[in-house]
């Protein structure tokens, strides 16, 4: 074979090498500039059609879930509607709701002197005469609200009683009294003549406490104390105990707001 | 409960004086540019017309002629909330809106047209449907990891079944959790999370961190346990510097669950991207907020940091692409604005 002195294509693929190795060197990081950017941002919407493997995996689980929101927990003896807790100073619903929080909080701080667990507003839809489902109580509180126990001056409790009889009753738990002129009157706090010198430990959730739907008197407490219980674990847990217990829940309106 | 803000549309080329100067480089050259790119990825040659229209750029852009230039296409969500559905029919607001199989199949659509995509979420995965109340997280990490995320940071909501819940579901995520600044040193997380995450797409490098919010007195204390709250202001500045000064990311991007803004001091993605250098995107989270279009806020060095949100829930899937130049030799970095538009 003949040796080649000067092999062209040899020597352009050596030299491709060496440019290579040189391009290489200097295509460190600051060899790029930012030059443009475009954005965008897309709606996820039924124009897009599904991928069938994101379906076929969620699938097995949506079903288990379907089946444990269907569950039947316990009975209630009456339809307690939305509308009547929307309209008038205490409600069927609205008291319910407040007892069954109450009750399930005092379990691990029985030292609460009143609750207001959610505004009207929080209560979402009617619970059902009859069966009740853990479906029913996830429509009814689809919210993550954490109950916090608030302990409040006199005073600033005054301004949450103001708050409610404002605007014209809200759930409220071992409180009592009379809205004349859209002011509280005739306070009674579990038992007792509210005394304004008093500080009173009152059951909320972060969310009312946040000053959520306008709520006012929580912003200086004197302490708080979270309970490490949600509001809707705490409305499950009481219709489940009742229904265990075979007992039917029947809410009544008690008088615990009246209006003049 | 996070308030839903919905922020009016700015245009942002009129509002940013810093943008301005951009005008001087022409507008009509970098859409050529942009046209060029697409093409060029494919064939790697380029027929007369583009040659012609190359010619045609100025002095200024010549380096063009040589260099390459690089799409990187970044897809963000935030504040998921465990939303593997959509919204129901129900005549709520959102209704018929959002789905994780829906998400994925626009996902796979933009990874089918673009070369270098990362997909990023900004934190609160879970939470928010039963799916999380009674399975933890599985089934959200497994779609997650089904969808392909390239990486996630923490919200507040991924601590609601303490450090040990999230810590047990992160088996099905087959992405990495970034967190900058939560030490979680003392707790079960310690080998779960990096401080950040370097991307190599299409030759570019593309620095990750994650910054969380303050979790005392909105998460319980006994779910976040030891974890150790670090100021995410000085934390993304240290990131930042490192990412992009001495590891050499073109671009330098902070996952957010700080929120987008605040009426009182406390800090947000606006004050940190004013506070802050080095950060080219923050993908926020936290606030919920729909941005009609992202927001470009001038940084300690003058330059631009875009701040983007898409809403929650996976109702709305964000884009943002950034073209790159290559420089063949060496390169001087005078800083200069880059062109920004709000369409892909």
């Amino acid at each position: 074979m003949p040796v080649q002195f000067y092999n062209p294509r040899r020597w352009f693929k050596q030299l491709s090498y060496l440019l290579l190795a040189v391009s290489l060197l200097c295509a460190c990081s600051s060899g790029y500039k930012l030059v443009k950017s475009g954005r965008t941002d897309y709606s996820i919407n039924k124009e897009i059609a599904a991928d069938s493997a994101i379906i076929k995996t969620y699938l097995p689980y949506k079903a288990k879930m379907d089946a444990e929101m269907n569950r039947v927990i316990g009975q209630s003896a009456i339809l307690m509607s939305k509308k009547s807790s929307d309209t008038l100073p205490e409600s069927l619903l609205s008291n319910f709701f407040a007892d069954a929080v109450i009750q399930q909080a005092l379990k691990i701080d029985p030292a609460i002197d009143f609750a207001m667990p959610s505004t009207k507003g929080g209560l979402r839809v009617d619970l059902p005469k009859g069966d009740i489902t853990v479906s029913n109580i996830f429509e009814l509180m689809p919210f993550e609200n954490q109950l916090i126990v608030f302990t409040l001056k006199g005073s600033d409790v005054q301004r949450l009683l103001d708050f409610i009889a404002a605007s014209n009753g809200q759930p409220v738990a071992q409180l009592k009294m009379k809205i004349s002129n859209k002011k509280p009157v005739d306070v009674w706090i579990n038992g007792e003549r509210f005394d304004v010198l008093k500080n009173y430990r009152v059951l909320t959730t972060d969310y009312i406490s946040g000053g959520g739907d306008n709520t006012q008197g929580f912003e200086n407490p004197v302490d708080k104390k979270m309970l490490d219980l949600k509001v809707r674990d705490a409305l499950l847990n009481f219709v489940k105990e009742a229904g265990t217990a075979g007992k039917v829940i029947c809410s009544k309106s008690d008088g615990r707001i009246t209006k003049d | 409960m996070e308030e839903l803000q919905r922020i009016k549309r700015r245009g942002f080329i009129t509002k940013s004086g810093l943008l301005a100067g951009s005008a001087a480089l022409s507008l009509s050259s970098f859409d050529a540019l942009g046209a060029f790119s697409a093409d060029h990825r494919k064939r790697n040659t380029l027929n007369a017309g583009e040659k012609d229209a190359l010619n045609r750029l100025g002095a200024d852009q010549q380096a063009l002629v040589n260099g390459e230039v690089v799409k990187l296409c970044i897809l963000h969500t935030n504040d998921v909330h465990s939303r593997i559905e959509p919204f129901a029919m129900d005549g709520s607001k959102y209704q018929g809106l959002g789905g994780t199989a829906r998400r994925a199949a626009l996902i796979g659509k933009i990874r089918a047209d673009e070369a270098n995509v990362l997909l990023l979420d900004a934190g609160d995965i879970f939470q928010g449907t039963p799916y999380f109340n009674l399975y933890g997280g599985e089934i959200e990490m497994k779609l997650m990891t089904l969808m392909a995320y390239d990486g996630a940071t923490m919200g507040n909501h991924d601590f609601d079944n303490g450090l040990e819940g999230f810590h047990k579901q992160l088996p099905h995520a087959k992405f990495p959790v970034i967190c900058s600044n939560y030490d979680f040193s003392n707790t079960v997380l310690s080998k779960s999370t990096v401080p950040f995450k370097v991307f190599h797409k299409g030759g570019l490098k593309i620095g990750v961190f994650g910054v969380g919010i303050e979790l005392k007195g909105i998460v319980d204390d006994k779910n976040y346990g030891d974890t150790v709250y670090i100021d995410p202001v000085s934390k993304a500045n240290e990131m930042a510097l490192l990412l992009k000064e001495e590891l050499k990311c073109n671009l330098v991007i902070c996952l957010s669950h700080l929120g987008y803004s605040y009426k009182n001091d406390k800090v947000s993605d606006k004050v940190l991207a004013a506070q802050t250098r080095n950060i080219d995107l923050i993908i926020g989270g936290h606030t919920h907020t729909f941005m009609d279009v992202p927001e470009d806020v001038m940084n300690l060095d003058g330059l631009v940091t875009t701040i983007n949100q898409v809403g929650f829930a996976g109702i709305n899937l964000g884009r943002v692409d950034y073209y790159f130049e290559r420089y063949k030799g060496k390169h001087v970095n005078t800083g200069s604005p880059y062109l920004i538009s709000n369409q892909v």
